[in-house]
């Protein structure tokens, strides 16, 4: 049952991470509700991934408060989706096999699975690619079944790394559209990182905008429509045709 | 020819079956090790297990009288076996920084000192040295009951693990972030693959040796590849490979009167480059 679009998922309060001796980021405040579209934006190295870590429980506060909702916190309804899948191209392996590793942490029953696999390829338009050598996709059908591999697990929070930094304008436009109709119809949350601002601008409700060790968060209209960017990057940004 | 092949398991039967055991166990870990492409982890590992049984063979003497009846004993040598190469594989297994040496590096190094030191080791000890020359060399004549527990009892474990937690074993393994992220605790699972793989190669080194050790440990996996869709299937498929081989190893052996160590090891690697040849 998708959950309320009320409800919070991630909650921070002056969080501050860091690795070492070292702190990332700090002064982090955000609220992730069911429904929402957030994109994490910001130069490399300024703290986006550190968030990601955090939220996936792999990462402890050095201070602040960072509460997960319970399903979030156990994982099992998280989905994940990397830069790139890292498969060994010498390692045979098919679609079905490739993204039942989702219910890899999860407790559906054995019996579900199959409906769930077969219903997560027709998400991401993989339907009735179960057999298909999973070497043999393009970069766009792998990173769908990247998608399709998080979606198995129902997730009620999606974080996504980057996913779209190596597809070409026609993939990253049909995964966009699949990820915007997925959080319309289940209510899912995304986290999406990227550094493309120009789809932060498109396709965000919400956008979290790290530079200069701080984050800036808020509807898409608060933090990119004022000098925030500009303060971030400590240029002029044109979005949107916009300057 | 198969009808004397058949009377010699009435005095061969516990080595046979140890074979067959042992390459079954050593190649079902071994899928996990081919599928993280740490194809020369299991040469480390294998010649650690040399370096640990030729501490215990010098290490007993030093420690007095009673140590000695330890020399004679199998116990000793196959408990440092083990220590050496369940160490071995946590170390090298380890994930490291970008500054660190690569996998490579420590396989390489691990590999080199394990093959010079225990001859060092053992050099003005003829009793020793002829063990570790015999361990390099790779026999199959020498399995006891004791064996034959072993390996049967760590064939069922590996089974019953990769039934119950094949997906986890391949995430784990090819995808280690992603199964953090999923919730897996990748440090328990490293400390779990370390403990088998050391076992397996640990606990084969005092009856099979280095060669017939790694052989198996790789080459039943790799031929796999070329057979299998899946690396699901492929975790059934290679111990199955890995027992027939043995089993036509132990033939010729028998036929021949060739070490049916090196018959088996070659029977897989003509395996490994029919898959290959399938493949192109």
């Amino acid at each position: 049952m998708p959950p309320s679009a009320a409800e919070a998922l991630v909650r921070a309060r002056g969080l501050a991470l860091g690795y070492g001796g070292a702190t990332v980021v700090e002064g982090l405040d955000l609220e992730v509700r069911a429904g929402e579209e957030w994109f994490v934006i910001g130069p490399n190295g300024s703290g986006k991934t550190t968030l990601l870590r955090a939220v996936l429980g792999l990462l402890a506060p050095r201070r602040g408060e960072l509460w997960l909702h319970p399903d979030v916190a156990n994982r099992a309804h998280v989905g994940y989706v990397p830069q790139r899948s890292d498969w060994n191209p010498a390692l045979p392996t098919t679609v079905r096999e490739f993204v039942s590793l989702g219910h890899v942490g999860t407790d559906t029953p054995r019996p579900e699975r199959p409906e769930r696999l077969r219903w997560a390829l027709e998400r991401v338009g993989l339907g009735g690619s179960e057999r298909v050598d999973f070497r043999a996709l393009s970069g766009g059908q792998r990173q769908r079944a990247l998608v399709a591999r998080a979606l198995v697990r129902r997730p009620r929070l999606l974080i996504l790394d980057e996913p779209t930094e190596e597809l070409d304008v026609t993939s990253e436009a049909s995964l966009l559209d699949t990820l915007e109709e997925l959080v319309r119809s289940e209510g899912t949350a995304l986290l999406f990182v990227t550094h493309e601002l120009e789809l932060a601008f498109r396709r965000a409700s919400h956008v979290a905008l790290f530079a200069a060790g701080r984050m800036t968060a808020g509807t898409r209209e608060e933090v990119l429509g004022g000098d925030a960017l500009e303060r971030a990057f400590g240029a002029r940004v044109r979005l949107g045709g916009h300057t | 020819m198969i009808a004397s092949f058949l009377d010699s398991w009435s005095l061969f039967g516990t080595t046979y079956l140890v074979g067959l055991l042992a390459a079954a166990a050593l190649a079902q870990v071994g899928v996990w090790v081919v599928a993280r492409n740490q194809i020369f982890l299991g040469a480390a590992v294998a010649q650690a297990s040399t370096l640990g049984v030729a501490v215990a063979l010098s290490a007993a003497p030093l420690a007095g009288g009673a140590a000695l009846a330890w020399l004679g004993s199998p116990v000793l040598p196959l408990v440092f076996a083990v220590l050496a190469s369940v160490a071995t594989a946590w170390i090298v297994g380890r994930p490291r920084s970008a500054q660190s040496e690569s996998a490579e590096a420590l396989n390489g190094w691990v590999f080199l000192a394990s093959s010079s030191v225990p001859v060092l080791l053992l050099a003005h000890s003829p009793h020793g040295l002829e063990e570790i020359q015999r361990l390099m060399f790779s026999t199959l004549l020498t399995a006891s009951p004791l064996d034959l527990a072993l390996f049967a009892v760590l064939a069922a474990a590996g089974a019953a693990l990769t039934a119950a937690a094949s997906g986890a074993l391949l995430l784990f393994s090819v995808d280690p972030e992603s199964a953090s992220a999923f919730g897996l605790n990748t440090a328990r699972w490293r400390a779990l693959a370390a403990l088998w793989l050391g076992l397996a190669v640990g606990l084969a080194i005092r009856s099979a040796g280095t060669l017939f050790a790694f052989g198996c440990l790789v080459l039943p996996p790799l031929a796999a590849k070329g057979l299998c869709r899946e690396v699901r299937r492929m975790a059934w498929v290679a111990p199955a490979l890995g027992a027939a081989a043995a089993l036509a190893g132990f033939f010729l052996g028998h036929r021949f009167d060739v070490p049916p160590a090196h018959a088996t090891v070659a029977l897989l690697a003509g395996g490994v480059a029919l898959s290959w040849l399938r493949r192109r």
